[in-house]
């Protein structure tokens, strides 16, 4: 944790340094009335990260990403924001970061373009600066059809844009969004993913975003934090998380024909595999059929196997396990007893290859639950 | 640094219903100075007590008007979602309050400039017009900005347009018009006594009774009334400043 501790000149440095948007908490914690909304929350995100932030509904991303952007003050534990302070520079962090609520509210009297010049004042963008700037955002968030009618009559996919225009007003360092494509349809989700990714790549903004949409976190983001209950189950790269979950990421998807004789023919097979159709169905044309553990067998000798036992093979393919497999392994409850043993050898694994899980760059780190080592 | 207080201000008047307000209050002084004129009964109402009943409507008004904008103004954005978005930008809930405290004293002095006419008016010849319409102006700004700032602190904290209205409107209500509440007789307990002391309204309508109907027009003749004026308005400020400072956003 040596990034969380700077002094004064390091500080400086760091401000200077364009490479320095980056976001650390450490033991963050929030307590309503007794109760953790976020607990010990310690992650980093590095500068021109693109970060998912997952976890179930009420596991607390809302109340972090506010705690971050200076909404809400933490219980206690601190956080830095591009080398400040999150309670203490709150007002430096405003002016370089953007945050985009779960849900906002807009003056449903004005329309896009006062919307914006009203913000714009808000954080004294000089007035000829803001102009070209508004102009370029109602374009870039294709607005500029609509940007003269009263925001009341928008649509909440073009509230959302709008909502994105404000964010970007400042031109910010740090982007923060709270379930951005929510309730958006997939050519709204499609624009504001490509928006992201420009912003990404050619400003090096950094990005740090909570989604359900798991699809949407596995193609966008680099690195990815999984929270349950206030705390902090893991954090990594996709790659990096599939190999904290345990068992074998890799897995082949074959796909039989349905015949009479298939159902026996795989109960037959020596091979740790999953079925993933209703077999009982009959008018079913094909069958999926997972076998686990990939990495260990060669697909000649999974194949012999199958044909042997009179199988009929349609299509075989090669699978990853997806993000979606991941996030209920590591957030079911039921399973949460077990994954801890499961995981436990994983993480002593990771400890030995860098030394330092939680202070490598790309490092991905567990976070265990107090008292149960 | 005045952004927050133009959009208010244009939120207010984005369409001719926004003033539909100042023409009402027009419509009531033009109802009350009639009155006061042509009818027979009221009409026999020395000058003085005309105009000490026009004042005291110009400044009920003014009261009511801005406490009920002023305990709407924070809550309806935190309601309607739009305060998150507020706080996100460089600028302290204190500065944001502090706007539309402004915001709704312009709303005063709108009503205030309309009313000089009817004062005016219900005037006549006398010199008291001069006297009533610096003092309307003096007691009017002094209880709307203390009233304003405990109903914008009110409005902050309860983050209900309902609640923090009905609040303000039963403190404005008790402190308006105190028979209301308390029978003559509780009126001379000890318990009335101390309420009429510290009542700021009750110590401008005193003020403004004896400047108009007696005629007392020193400046030191009134004092001893402008003073607990003062002072409740200082308190308010303070009690805004102090309760305006943090804000945590909250639910949705
Ligand atoms: N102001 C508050 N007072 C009391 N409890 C709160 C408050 N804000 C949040 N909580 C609680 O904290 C927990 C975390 O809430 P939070 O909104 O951060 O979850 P989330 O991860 O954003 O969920 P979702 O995916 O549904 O948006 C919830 O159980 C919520 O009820
Ligand atoms: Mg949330």
């Amino acid at each position: 944790m040596k990034s969380i501790v700077m002094d004064g000149d390091n500080r400086k440095n760091q401000e200077r340094d364009d490479r320095s948007n980056s976001i650390h908490t450490f033991n963050l914690t929030k307590t309503f009335n007794n109760f953790h909304a976020v607990e010990s929350l310690s992650i980093s995100v590095n500068p021109g990260d693109i970060f998912g932030f997952l976890g179930p509904n009420g596991a607390g991303k809302t109340t972090t990403i506010r705690m971050l952007c200076g909404l809400i003050s933490p219980t206690s534990g601190t956080g830095k924001i591009a080398g400040l302070d999150i309670v203490k520079d709150s007002l430096k962090i405003k002016k370089i970061i953007g945050l985009l609520p779960e849900s906002s509210g807009f003056y449903s009297w004005m329309n896009a373009r006062e919307y914006l010049v009203y913000f714009a004042a808000l954080y004294k963008i000089e007035e000829q600066i803001a102009k070209k700037r508004i102009q370029n955002l109602i374009e870039k968030m294709g607005l500029a059809t609509k940007s003269t009618v009263p925001i009341g009559y928008y649509s909440r996919g073009m509230k959302q844009r709008l909502g994105l225009a404000r964010t970007l007003i400042n031109e910010p360092k740090i982007i923060f969004l709270d379930e951005p494509t929510l309730g958006l349809d997939p050519k709204g989700q499609q624009d504001i993913q490509r928006i992201l990714v420009d912003l990404n790549r050619e400003n090096h903004v950094t990005i740090f975003f909570s989604s359900h949409a798991l699809n949407e976190v596995s193609s966008l983001c680099n690195r990815i934090a999984i929270v349950n209950k206030g705390r902090l189950v893991a954090e990594g790269s996709i790659d990096e998380l599939r190999k904290l979950v345990g068992d074998s990421s890799e897995y082949l998807l074959i796909r039989l024909l349905n015949l009479p004789d298939t159902q026996k023919a795989l109960s037959n097979i020596q091979l740790p595999i999953k079925i993933n159709s209703n077999i009982n169905n009959p008018t079913k044309e094909f069958i999926d059929v997972s076998v686990l553990d990939a990495e260990s067998h060669s697909i000649n000798k999974v194949l012999e196997i199958f044909i042997s036992s009179g199988l009929q093979i349609y299509e075989i393919k090669r699978m990853n396990r997806s993000l979606e497999d991941i996030f209920f392994k590591l957030t079911d409850s039921k399973k949460e007893q077990k994954l801890h043993q499961d995981i436990k050898p994983e993480i002593s694994k990771n400890i030995d290859k860098n030394q330092n899980i939680t202070g490598s760059k790309t490092g991905s780190k567990l976070q265990n639950h107090g008292g149960e080592q | 640094m005045l952004e927050l207080y133009r959009h208010d201000i244009a939120g207010t008047f984005y369409s001719w219903k926004g003033g539909i307000w100042i023409v009402t209050a027009a419509l009531i002084f033009s109802l009350v100075a009639y009155l006061l004129l042509t009818d027979k009964e009221l009409s026999l109402l020395d000058q003085g007590e005309m105009l000490f009943t026009l004042t005291e409507v110009i400044i009920s008004l003014g009261i009511i008007i801005s406490v009920i904008t002023a305990s709407s103004s924070v809550s309806t954005e935190i309601e309607s979602g739009t305060f998150e978005s507020l706080l996100l930008t460089p600028v302290t809930p204190w500065k944001i309050s502090l706007q539309k405290l402004l915001s709704i004293i312009t709303i005063w002095i709108i009503l205030y400039v309309v009313s000089i006419p009817y004062i005016f008016a219900v005037a006549g010849g006398t010199n008291l017009g001069i006297s009533a319409i610096l003092y309307v102006g003096l007691y009017g700004t002094l209880l709307i900005i203390g009233f304003s700032a405990l109903s914008i602190a009110i409005s902050g904290r309860l983050r209900s347009s309902k609640n923090s209205i009905m609040t303000m409107i039963m403190i404005v209500l008790i402190l308006l018009s105190p028979s209301l509440f308390f029978a003559s007789s509780l009126k001379k307990t000890d318990f009335g006594l101390t309420l009429e002391n510290i009542n700021p309204v009750s110590h401008t309508m005193n003020s403004l009774d004896s400047l108009l109907v007696d005629n007392e027009q020193l400046l030191s003749q009134q004092l001893s009334h402008i003073w607990p004026v003062i002072i409740f308005t200082i308190i308010c400020i303070v009690f805004f400043t102090f309760y305006t400072r943090k804000f945590e956003i909250k639910g949705l």
